[in-house]
């Protein structure tokens, strides 16, 4: 009973985490810096998916975090090189 | 037949170190956030993101483990050896990114100690022309 709470506002306090990591996107002072708030916006929303999955008890979000760990690594990749680079290979 | 007294103890203080390494994760991510906010340029944010928003989802999973579902426990390892391989490989590349730019270090005593900007000779990707030093590179006999 109480890991459920325990759980329950534990997502609602990531869920304003990730409001507030969006804003922060769009106010970031430089594109170097909007990258770290992206990558770190990503893996807010993965810390939301892993204890969603946790107060449900159902692994399936699991999947969708692991994938979405893969996509935001490459996605990271990618910006950066191409802000460093101005190409990405 | 009621459960025996020591395995209820056990589920008892599994589920309470579930709790308190959710607290924990919250925490480390929350300060994360705020360091994100708070530190003045790139290079000292990715300290605060790379470092803490990682170990809070790390914490996270950690907890997960408490349910004793298999399946979870698996998908949990999975993504927690990803974090661990690719998080610092990224916070690299968007420093290098960053540096690369010419980014400025804001942080008050910043030394840039690669050496940059010392030799005019260096080009392409490791020597920028931009100097991304704000006090005067030491002297270097």
């Amino acid at each position: 009973m109480i890991h459920e709470v325990v759980f329950y506002a534990a997502s609602v306090w990531v869920a304003g985490l990730i409001i507030a990591c969006a804003v922060l996107v769009l106010r970031a002072r430089s594109a170097a810096s909007r990258i770290v708030a992206l990558d770190m916006l990503v893996l807010l929303v993965i810390a939301l998916l892993v204890l969603w999955s946790d107060a449900e008890g159902v692994p399936y979000f699991l999947d969708a975090a692991l994938l979405l760990a893969l996509l935001a690594f490459m996605g990271t990749l990618a910006a950066a090189r191409f802000h460093g680079g101005g190409r990405l290979f | 037949m009621p459960p025996l007294p020591l395995a209820n103890a056990l589920e008892v203080t599994v589920s309470i170190a579930a709790d308190v390494l959710v607290f924990l994760g919250i925490v480390v991510i929350t300060l994360g956030v705020v360091g994100a906010y708070r530190l003045p340029d790139v290079y000292t944010q990715l300290h605060a993101t790379g470092k803490a928003v990682f170990l809070g989802v790390i914490a996270f999973l950690v907890a997960s483990l408490a349910a004793g579902d298999a399946a979870i426990a698996a998908r949990a390892a999975l993504i927690a050896g990803f974090l661990i391989l690719t998080t610092p490989v990224g916070a690299h590349v968007i420093a290098r990114a960053a540096f690369v730019r010419g980014e400025p270090m804001r942080t008050p005593g910043a030394l840039d100690e690669s050496g940059a900007g010392l030799d005019e000779s260096g080009a392409g990707l490791d020597a920028p022309d931009g100097k991304p030093v704000e006090e005067e590179p030491p002297d270097r006999g």
